[in-house]
């Protein structure tokens, strides 16, 4: 991640070209989330340009030390649109500011474009839920065991394995990548 | 290991990739993945997992959007720049300003200056206008005597007599134009010697033997209008003290012509 560190330092200059950059770079994944967390195009664009705005106001704030600057980003986005979805919600609910409450924003749309792709299709189903429903719906881990009707602990668990399936999948993929690129050689 | 495992277990560690932590619990997952490698290297490996899932589902975002965000900042960043731009075109025109206002005192002095300068030219020329008019009229009036002697002399009925010194003075020598029709006498006195401070030249008439004055003859000299006397036969000049005399001194007649 040479290219970030170079670009996030050029970004605490005021560098609007390595804003660009790095919005080119991150912006299709973040938006691929938070669209699939609010499911409101309208609010998907007004977040993730918020997003970058914050971004391109606060690069102090992100710590490469901590973290990847992905994870950064993608934290930012999630709060402004829990925020966002929360809001007029408030008046109805007193004491759980859980935002899917209702089953009908957790089913995840039949919209294709919504559908996740990718490896999380090669997952055991409860696996692919758990993941679903903590990073492309928002719940925390207590709301979605209840969601999922499972312990607590037993979620955890299912969140564990899949991220480390989904690891094992990305390093097959990655290895024949780099084959393959070897072999255009 | 098992302290290791049992964090793993937690879940937390997840719940801190996904942002889920409430402050307290981030700053002591953070201070912990500082410590511990192993651990940070298991966070990574979270965050890889769900950045590549990430990937794996990105939607490409309307264009507007990232234009938006690229005019918004540039908007930001504009009104600052603005701001500057403002501030180095007002030093500017106060560069230009000062360098009028320098230029205005330099030529306000320099025309003032020059107008002390025309002044006292200006001054010179009207002393110099003054004087060459004094010098006009003096000419003028020259001319007007020189016309008038002009007149008397050149008049045909002027007739001139030439009195000479005699022996008491003989440089002496008066030139009269005596005109009977106009009745006036007029002499040159120009080459009559100079008297002592106490004594003037005086011109008589003599009618039937009796001497008549005539009038002093102005040390001045130059041309002079005497006194006519009808029926003078002879016009005499005597030396007098000062101020004339009611009787001529005969003793001391210097020149006389008959008539």
């Amino acid at each position: 991640m040479q290219d970030d560190s170079i670009l996030i330092s050029r970004l605490k200059t005021k560098d609007e070209k390595a804003l660009a950059l790095l919005y080119d770079k991150y912006a299709p994944a973040i938006f691929g989330v938070i669209l699939r967390l609010c499911k409101d195009e309208g609010i998907a664009q007004e977040v993730l340009q918020d997003t970058f705005m914050t971004i391109w106001e606060k690069p102090d704030a992100y710590d490469p030390e901590k973290g990847r600057f992905y994870t950064w980003s993608y934290r930012i986005a999630k709060n402004k649109v829990l925020n966002i979805l929360r809001k007029p919600k408030k008046l109805i609910q007193t004491e759980d500011l859980s935002v899917y409450k209702n089953k009908e924003a957790i089913e995840l749309s039949n919209d294709s474009e919504l559908a996740l792709k990718g490896s999380i299709n090669k997952l055991e189903a409860h696996h692919k839920r758990a993941i679903e429903l903590v990073y492309f719906n928002g719940l925390t881990h207590r709301e979605a065991h209840k969601e999922m009707d499972v312990p607590l602990g037993t979620f955890k668990s299912y969140l564990r394995q899949a991220l480390k399936k989904l690891k094992e999948s990305y390093s097959i993929a990655l290895v024949l990548m780099l084959i393959l690129i070897e072999v255009m050689r | 290991m098992t302290d290791k495992t049992k964090i793993k277990e937690t879940g937390l560690l997840e719940q801190y990739v996904l942002g889920e932590l409430d402050a307290a619990q981030q700053l002591e997952i953070e201070l912990l993945l500082k410590s511990d490698e192993e651990l940070a290297d298991y966070v990574l490996e979270i965050e890889k997992g769900f950045e590549n899932l990430a990937i794996d589902n990105a939607i490409t975002p309307p264009k507007v959007v990232k234009s938006n965000l690229l005019s918004e900042i540039s908007n930001n960043t504009k009104v600052v720049s603005l701001s500057n731009e403002n501030k180095s075109s007002n030093k500017w025109y106060l560069g230009i300003a000062a360098s009028i206002a320098a230029f205005l005192l330099i030529s306000t002095y320099f025309l003032y200056a020059e107008l002390q300068n025309v002044k006292s030219d200006l001054e010179m020329v009207s002393n110099e206008k003054d004087m060459l008019m004094k010098d006009l009229n003096n000419m003028a009036n020259n001319y007007d005597d020189l016309i008038n002697w002009y007149d008397i002399i050149s008049d045909p009925n002027a007739e001139q007599f030439i009195l000479k010194g005699n022996d008491l003075s003989p440089e002496a020598k008066i030139v009269s134009y005596v005109n009977h029709e106009e009745k006036s006498v007029v002499i040159n006195a120009e080459l009559l010697p100079e008297l002592d401070q106490n004594h003037d030249y005086q011109m008589w008439a003599d009618v039937d033997g009796e001497m008549i004055n005539m009038g002093l003859i102005p040390k001045s000299k130059g041309m002079i209008a005497m006194t006519y006397i009808d029926n003078a036969e002879s016009l005499n000049i005597t030396i007098e003290p000062l101020g004339g005399n009611d009787h001529p001194t005969v003793s001391r007649l210097i020149s006389n012509v008959y008539l």
